[in-house]
């Protein structure tokens, strides 16, 4: 999931309990019936939990551009063969 | 929200905090519920009327409760809980209650009533004070709801006498 996509996630999953949430009590208070409220917001969270968990492809339309890789016979690595023993022996002989 | 298990875990911390929010809207909505029950309890018999060994007094009444609690009932009601109290003065005790009979109303259907009972539990005085005593027969509920506040109520009927005489 790209960084669009965990804010569009974000956003629906607040937007879908909070709707779901008062529709249920809507209807609920309406009906003059408890189970019917907790039956309707408990298929909002239901169906919540469905669309904004699982990395969907809609979640995916933003991919990241890395830059290009920088050739590396441009930059040599330094060289590491000559400094290597010289700072190992000193360690060794302090931990002794 | 960049896995799986994150996102899951903050669907279902925000849903279970809407719930509990939902939970506190449908007790708040109780509120504009103004019940209008009514209630009338007859002492049909005094069956006996005696002094137990240890000196209290016993009564045994046949009563007939008639109750219309209807109005209590809300969408966030679980059942209504009612008794019936006989209450007194006497020279130990400013106030005594003794109740008589209770019962656990399950609905709105078998909220309006009509019981041909002798009392459910014994109708025994601290002492000898019930002869020629006036009482007030005292309908008290509870409506207890599904979530939230708890309301208590009672509806006092007076008027009511013992005899002057064991019987």
């Amino acid at each position: 999931m790209d960084w669009q996509g965990q804010k569009l996630s974000e956003l629906l999953m607040q937007v879908m309990l909070v709707g779901f949430a008062i529709s249920a009590f809507v209807v609920g208070y309406s009906m003059g019936s408890f189970q019917t409220m907790l039956l309707v917001y408990a298929g909002g969270v239901a169906l919540t939990t469905l669309v904004t968990v699982p990395n969907w492809p809609f979640f995916n339309r933003h991919p990241l551009k890395w830059l290009e890789p920088i050739e590396t016979e441009c930059h040599p690595k330094p060289q590491q063969a000559a400094p290597a023993p010289s700072k190992k022996k000193p360690s060794k002989t302090h931990q002794k | 929200m960049h896995t799986f298990w994150y996102r899951a875990n903050a669907v279902l911390t925000f849903a279970v905090t809407i719930l509990a929010v939902i939970c506190g809207m449908a007790s708040l909505s109780d509120n504009f519920n103004f019940p209008s029950p009514h209630a009338h309890v007859q002492v049909l018999n005094i069956n006996w009327f005696q002094k137990q060994p240890n000196g209290n007094d016993e009564v045994s009444l046949t009563l007939n409760i008639s109750a219309d609690l209807q109005s209590m009932f809300t969408w966030n009601t679980k059942q209504v809980f009612v008794f019936l109290a006989a209450e007194y003065e006497s020279p130990q005790n400013s106030l005594n209650q003794v109740s008589l009979w209770d019962g656990i109303i399950p609905s709105k259907e078998h909220a309006k009533f009509s019981i041909h009972t002798t009392n459910k539990y014994r109708f025994v005085d601290q002492g000898n004070n019930l002869r020629g005593k006036a009482f007030n027969l005292t309908l008290h509920w509870h409506v207890m709801p599904k979530t939230g506040k708890m309301f208590a109520d009672k509806i006092v009927m007076t008027g009511y006498r013992l005899p002057e005489d064991y019987r």
